[in-house]
């Protein structure tokens, strides 16, 4: 279990860094997948498996679920296209698979060993234990985190309206140009 | 150690900010009317003001993870005053704003609420949350009007820059936490003891960092004026004053419990850091043409002073910083609340563009607003520190310090800074009441006095010369507090 610790920390450390260095965004979620899922192996090698399936199903998941969206949206077409296979070349998904790889190598070898009840200290936190835990003594920070929510969602709902402000009312000024999305595609 | 009905009875400040808050986002659900969520949000900060009468009888007592003391008290009652006070002045300041105007007192509620736990935290989660809860509803404040480029620009960088500071504070956490297993203050300082390892001194460094960007000390002030011009009027006041205080006073805390963070190394910094700060605000004040620039470096050169109480760390340090407080949060509330009547691009006439914050909006205004003229003085003279406004009291109180340590390097800081900022303070008050020279192109709403914003600025340029004259009662209040600290 400590060598699948240290080897997925590694391999977090890697990724990111995969992540900083990128200069193309896509390239760089790429790598910040890898990070987030090595990182919830490393949360399910410390005996936090709950920590590590929300890492894994809200950061990973979420973060590949938007990354899809994004491209959905985009809708290059043909163009678009050639460009993808202009970016596909080894030394942009080499990276990134290799550090699956090594994951993929560690977590079965993990499982193969019969490892997979243990963790490399401590007692193992189940989402029971998490949760009494969040709703006992950390009730307080629970409902911070709510008014958090709330007003980062006021904050981005406001600020994402679209049109701006117009000056409809007065009427003194120029109506600004409303910048609807456009329709591209079918 | 969980939460128990008298601990909810302690919290009620923050839960009746949080409550009203709901109330107020339910009420715009249900209808978008201006003033009456104005009226909602000024009745839910004047109950939460309220409850602290009963929450001081109940004074000292630990809430899991957050302290109810006199400290935490004291803050509460400065924040809610200057969120009131900026209520207000949002609602003369938006009245004729064409977007959508209410989401503004829900994002200032939520601020609160975050300032509120902030100050009584004992503990890095609520610390961490209190931050980000007072940070976050800021962004939206600063670029509300995001229609305008600086407003925008505003909000962007804040988001940007505070975020980085976030990150540093969070990995400062992370190191103390490796190096201790301890994420409440106590027993913090109980693991570190008196002499910081490596480890425990890259900790407490990074979250110093972290806090000292919130409190734009001076090596991370660059985008305090920025920011301050950019934003909308009643969004700069509260983020000079209900934001700073809450910072100042959380670090106040960690400095008077743990002692690892008056560590030697850590020490000289902060002093070196309170220097440059005095000096460097008070400088870069001196070549601003904008008035609201100008209060940004003053700003910054006033939490270069409060530093130096928090240097000194001993003593009176903890009463000193608290009247400090109150007189620049006066002193601040008014020079901002009369800018953001003065300023306001959505009065009747015009709509949009930049708050009109150029000195040159405001030379010969003494002519013209006689009464607005006179309370910005006070404020500025108040700023400036001198005596017969509370100002004095507050530098006196600071340079006391200093000498009774005998800290002569920070005391002289204090007083060079002092004679630069009083050469600005002054410049803006000739401007004031220079001649007329031409039109005005924007001015304050006629009815200024019966508004409700007139009343705010007018109360705390009476409070600064009331409390500048007869300071004793506020001094009590002090003592009090350090009482309940037991600092």
């Amino acid at each position: 279990m400590n060598i699948a610790f240290y080897l997925s920390g590694l391999v977090a450390v890697l990724a990111t860094l995969g992540v900083v260095t990128n200069t193309n965004p896509v390239h760089a979620l790429l790598y910040l997948i890898v990070s987030l899922i090595s990182v919830a192996l490393v949360f399910f090698a410390l005996g936090a498996p709950f920590a590590g399936a929300l890492e894994v199903i809200v950061y990973a998941g979420a973060i590949m679920v938007l990354f899809v969206f994004v491209v959905m949206m985009l809708n290059l077409g043909h163009e678009g296209a050639a460009q993808e296979r202009l970016w596909l070349r080894p030394r942009v998904w080499l990276g990134p698979a290799v550090l699956s790889a090594v994951l993929l190598v560690t977590l079965i070898a993990t499982l193969w060993s019969g490892d997979d009840g243990r963790m490399i200290a401590g007692q193992t936190l189940t989402a029971k234990a998490v949760g009494s835990l969040l709703f006992g003594p950390w009730l307080l920070i629970v409902e911070l985190a709510a008014m958090l929510l709330l007003a980062a969602l006021v904050t981005a709902s406001h600020v994402g309206r679209v049109p701006g402000p117009t000056p409809l009312e007065s009427g003194d000024t120029q109506p600004r140009q409303h910048t609807q999305p456009r329709k591209e595609g079918a | 150690m969980t939460l128990t009905a008298t601990h909810l009875l302690a919290l009620a400040p923050p839960i009746l900010v949080c409550i009203t808050a709901i109330v107020v986002m339910l009420a715009i659900a249900w209808r978008r009317h201006h003033t009456s969520i104005a009226i909602v949000t000024v009745v839910g900060l004047n109950l939460a003001l309220l409850s602290l009468i009963g929450v001081w009888r109940m004074a000292p007592l630990a809430a899991p993870m957050l302290a109810i003391d006199g400290l935490a008290i004291f803050a509460a009652v400065l924040i809610l005053v200057a969120a009131l006070a900026c209520a207000t002045l949002t609602h003369a300041y938006l009245a004729q704003y064409s977007g959508p105007r209410e989401e503004f007192y829900l994002l200032l509620l939520c601020a609160t609420a975050g300032g509120l736990v902030l100050s009584a935290s004992t503990h890095l989660a609520t610390l961490f949350f209190g931050l980000e809860l007072l940070s976050i509803p800021l962004y939206g404040m600063l670029a509300y009007v995001y229609g305008e480029r600086r407003s925008l620009e505003a909000g962007v960088k804040y988001l940007v820059l505070s975020a980085t500071a976030t990150t540093f504070l969070l990995f400062g956490m992370a190191v103390l936490y490796a190096e201790t297993g301890h994420l409440d203050v106590a027993g913090l300082a109980a693991r570190l003891g008196d002499e910081l390892g490596a480890w425990g001194l890259a900790g407490a460094a990074l979250m110093m960092m972290g806090l000292a960007f919130k409190l734009s000390v001076v090596p991370f002030h660059m985008w305090t004026p920025d920011v301050y011009q950019g934003g909308p009027g009643p969004a700069a006041t509260f983020l000079a004053t209900a934001s700073k205080v809450a910072v100042f006073v959380v670090l106040l805390r960690l400095v008077i419990t743990a002692p690892a963070f008056q560590d030697g190394w850590l020490h000289n910094v902060l002093a070196v850091l309170a220097i440059l700060t005095m000096l460097v605000g008070n400088l870069l004040a001196l070549t601003q043409s904008n008035l609201k620039r100008l209060l940004g470096y003053s700003s910054i050169a006033h939490f270069g002073y409060l530093l130096t109480a928090l240097v000194i760390g001993d003593g009176l340090s903890v009463e000193a910083s608290a009247v400090y407080l109150v007189t620049y949060l006066l002193a601040t509330l008014g020079a901002f609340g009369v800018v953001t009547l003065l300023s306001s691009p959505y009065v009747s006439g015009t709509q949009g563009g930049e708050d009109t914050a150029a000195l040159h909006h405001y030379r010969g205004l003494f002519w013209r607003r006689p009464y607005l003229t006179a309370v910005l003085t006070i404020t500025l003279l108040s700023l400036a520190g001198i005596p017969f406004t509370a100002g004095f009291i507050g530098k006196f109180y600071i340079i006391a310090l200093g000498v009774e340590s005998q800290r002569w390097g920070l005391v002289g800081a204090v007083i060079v800074g002092s004679a630069i900022g009083l050469f600005y303070y002054l410049r803006v008050m000739v401007t004031l009441f220079l001649a007329e020279a031409g039109m005005q192109r924007r001015d304050a709403p006629e009815n200024w006095a019966i508004q409700a914003g007139g009343v705010v600025v007018l109360g705390a340029a009476v409070l600064v010369v009331v409390l500048g004259i007869y300071p004793a009662p506020m001094i009590d209040w002090m003592h009090h507090i350090e009482v309940l600290v037991g600092g």
